[in-house]
């Protein structure tokens, strides 16, 4: 009688269960059963970059490089305030600046036609006239407010630049070049703060030609350095590691001139970013879990706009 | 052995007079489980003036909630305001159990912590997909994550959909139960002949809304028209993509081709289907497709997109998959213009009654009340260590406001004490027998 009955379960065997929510309960088992094919389709870290620390530690020279030009220019800054440096000097500084900019384009740049050299050369032009109409307006701008409030507004407009600023690109864009990328919003927001951070600075100066000269300092640094700088990490990249250990080195050797706690200072943020972010980055991208599967919404693969 | 008769909440922010698939789910549901002998209150926010309690059919009790909505049908989160209220309702009504539905309601969130804190079992319903990598996701997957760390028991409607929701909230799959949706029959029947001629009509109802592919029709649709001149379009539905379809219909002069109709009102939805031969749904992400079901109740053979839960919901037979690729989409309408003389609407609608019943998925969600009901009761501070574990500093924070809740619970006590709130004394109404009771009086 045990063999009759083991016979007929033996017969009727259990219907392998379906993933389908169709036809009811499926026989023999329940709603809640798991099975062996739970989460087989699920993809995780598809996208994800494996990223490498040597290659991490040279772009984060991109920051570092530009942590130090805007370190220059506070240094120049807290010389034209103090009377160290006098206006004639600063002129001479920012001709000097100027040419060797566009002697950097010439070199690294392959296009170089005398028609865009003429086209630079006229917008300097009416950028200078400009700052020069204007600096009588700059020199009286500030001159009810305490030094207290424009040196606070100042630090924080510098920090919210240093924040928002855009590291991989070039916030004016390469004119004729060939990926040119539209600015984001908050690389507009960070080059807006330093223009008016510059302008606080320059309305603290005594005399017009000492603003129009420092405006034009200011200026020249905050708008073309970022373009400076591409091209070069553009021509080459050992050009480009050289010239950020050199204005490192440069910096640094100023700084511990002017402020020994100031130095250390730089130096402790320098190395914060070129060596422990990038091992902070590699350490908590071992974290990253990301999971694909089924229930993502789909994609469209074409382009919406008409 | 049957099980016994409850008394269960239905929670959630999206009831009637809103129409949609969760709307229709607790309605249906509870309809059936009614009519299987529990009792069942429905708790969800004011809709406009519609406020206070209501009856429904067959003795349904809503209570309109005087909250106001203040973001996608959402009432405002609170935390602790709606403790007062469910408290009364859930001792007035002498409530054995509460069941949520809808991740995305903050009532049903703030209800399930209060039942719990009350010491209420609660069964979750997850009726949508969710993604993992922006910021509305993870944060709505933590506050999900927080609700079921101390859930009963959770219900999904479709295996894609268990996988998701384990995913989101690290519940153990165990405690997930996967019952579908289901379809009224009864109201979705074909018509007694089928629309005739050559032409062969393709019927589209949804909301134009990204998220179910409008985008992709307006590709598709033109393409179609072109390859096959015997086709035509009934588009049903409004949303902010309406104007891209209106656009292509200009662009590509099918006005005579392509029927806009609009928003189409619930009742009228089965009268637009009976007059089409296909249905095309083309959303980009669906937990469970009801329009689907809804559309093969009516005997239309169905094109759809290969996403989410929609490969589960009808067999392959009636239902033809394509990517959510408009090529892809073209190709699979052509399939299915070449299925269509072999179907028959009558016995499509036949099987669909054999595949999908309302009271079948009533009878499983009872087992699933059942099977939460012999959970064991738990004090606070075990409940408390399977907060901990949801991160550590949610875990922490999840804590402090369950601790909060109870003492809050513990206040209200002493303040409003159980002994003063009025119990609901049961009404049956039996349709039939009054009128023949009240003949036999007459007799008599």
């Amino acid at each position: 009688m045990d063999v009759g009955i083991s016979n007929e379960t033996l017969s009727r065997p259990r219907a392998k269960w379906r993933k389908v929510a169709y036809g009811g309960m499926q026989p023999g088992f329940d709603d809640n059963h798991t099975d062996e094919s739970f989460l087989e389709d699920m993809v995780m870290n598809a996208n994800v970059v494996k990223r490498d620390i040597t290659k991490v530690i040279l772009d984060s020279v991109s920051i570092s490089q530009y942590l130090c030009i805007v370190s220059l220019v506070i240094l120049v800054w807290n010389y034209t305030l103090q009377s160290t440096l006098d206006e004639y000097s600063l002129l001479f500084l920012d001709v000097g600046l100027l040419a060797s900019g566009f002697v950097t384009l010439l070199l690294t740049r392959e296009m170089c036609s005398l028609g865009l050299f003429f086209h630079y050369l006229l917008n300097i032009g009416f950028f200078t006239t400009g700052l020069y109409v204007l600096s009588p307006i700059y020199n009286t701008l500030t001159r009810s407010i305490s030094s207290d409030t424009i040196l606070a507004v100042t630090v924080s407009l510098i920090v919210l630049h240093l924040f928002l600023h855009d590291y991989s690109g070039c916030p004016i864009g390469v004119p004729g070049g060939a990926l040119f990328t539209a600015p984001s919003l908050t690389s507009c927001v960070s080059l807006n703060a330093s223009v008016v951070a510059s302008v606080f600075i320059a309305s603290r100066l005594p005399s017009r030609l000492h603003v129009f000269a420092v405006m034009l300092f200011s200026m020249q640094v905050f708008l073309f350095a970022p373009f400076v700088t591409y091209c070069i990490k553009k021509c080459s990249l050992a050009l480009h590691l050289v010239f950020s250990c050199g204005l490192m080195a440069l910096t640094l050797s100023l700084v511990y001139a002017l402020h020994k706690l100031l130095f250390v200072v730089l130096l402790g943020l320098l190395v914060f970013v070129s060596v422990v972010c990038p091992c902070w980055l590699i350490r908590i991208q071992e974290y990253k879990f990301e999971i694909n599967g089924p229930w993502d919404e789909a994609k469209l693969c074409f382009d919406i706009r008409d | 052995m049957a099980p016994e008769k409850q008394r269960i909440l239905m929670v959630s922010d999206f009831f009637y007079p809103n129409f949609g698939g969760v709307e229709n789910h607790i309605y249906y549901l509870s309809q059936c489980l009614l009519e299987l002998g529990h009792k069942v209150v429905v708790m969800t926010h004011a809709y406009g003036n519609r406020s206070g309690v209501r009856y429904m059919t067959g003795g349904l009790k809503v209570y309109y909630v005087p909250w106001r909505p203040f973001v996608m049908q959402n009432t405002l989160p609170t935390f602790y305001g709606t403790l007062p209220i469910i408290r009364t309702i859930l001792i007035r009504e002498q409530i054995s159990l509460v069941h949520g539905h809808q991740a995305f309601s903050t009532l049903c969130h703030e209800a399930l912590m209060h039942a719990r804190t009350m010491g209420y079992k609660v069964v979750f319903t997850d009726h949508s997909l969710y993604g993992f990598s922006d910021v509305g996701s993870i944060h709505m997957n933590k506050v999900l994550q927080f609700t079921l760390a101390d859930v009963t028991q959770a219900i999904c409607v479709s295996h894609t959909s268990k996988e998701n929701t384990v995913l989101r909230s690290g519940i153990p799959p165990e405690k997930v139960y996967m019952i579908p949706n289901a379809v009224d029959t009864a109201m979705f029947k074909p018509a007694e002949e089928r629309p005739g001629g050559n032409e062969i009509v393709i019927v589209v109802i949804s909301r134009l809304v990204y998220r179910k592919g409008a985008d992709l029709l307006v590709e598709v649709i033109p393409e179609v028209c072109r390859l096959y001149p015997n086709v035509r379009f009934i588009v049903g539905g409004d949303g902010p993509k309406r104007v891209r379809l209106e656009e292509m219909r200009e662009k590509h002069s099918l006005q005579d081709r392509v029927d806009m109709l609009g928003a189409v009102p619930h009742a009228s939805v089965r009268s637009v289907l009976i007059s089409g031969h296909i249905f095309l749904n083309s959303s980009l992400t669906e937990a469970f497709c009801i329009a689907i079901l809804e559309a093969a109740s009516c005997g239309l053979l169905t094109v759809s997109t290969r996403v989410g839960g929609v490969p589960e919901v009808l067999p392959e037979d009636m239902v033809v998959l394509a990517e959510p690729d408009p090529a892809d989409m073209v190709l699979a309408i052509k399939k299915a213009i070449s299925l269509l003389p072999e179907i028959d609407p009558q016995v499509m609608h036949e099987r669909m009654k054999k595949l999908y019943d309302w009271h079948d998925v009533a009878k499983r969600t009872e087992i699933v009340y059942d099977r939460a009901l012999k959970c064991p009761n738990q004090p606070l501070l075990g409940r408390l260590s399977r907060y901990l574990s949801c991160g550590s500093w949610a875990g922490k924070l999840f804590c402090l406001v369950m601790i909060i809740d109870f003492l809050l619970l513990h206040l209200l006590q002493l303040w409003q004490p159980e002994e003063d709130i009025d119990k609901v004394p049961d009404f049956v109404i039996p349709p039939v027998e009054i009128s023949s009771a009240f003949d036999q009086e007459q007799d008599d």
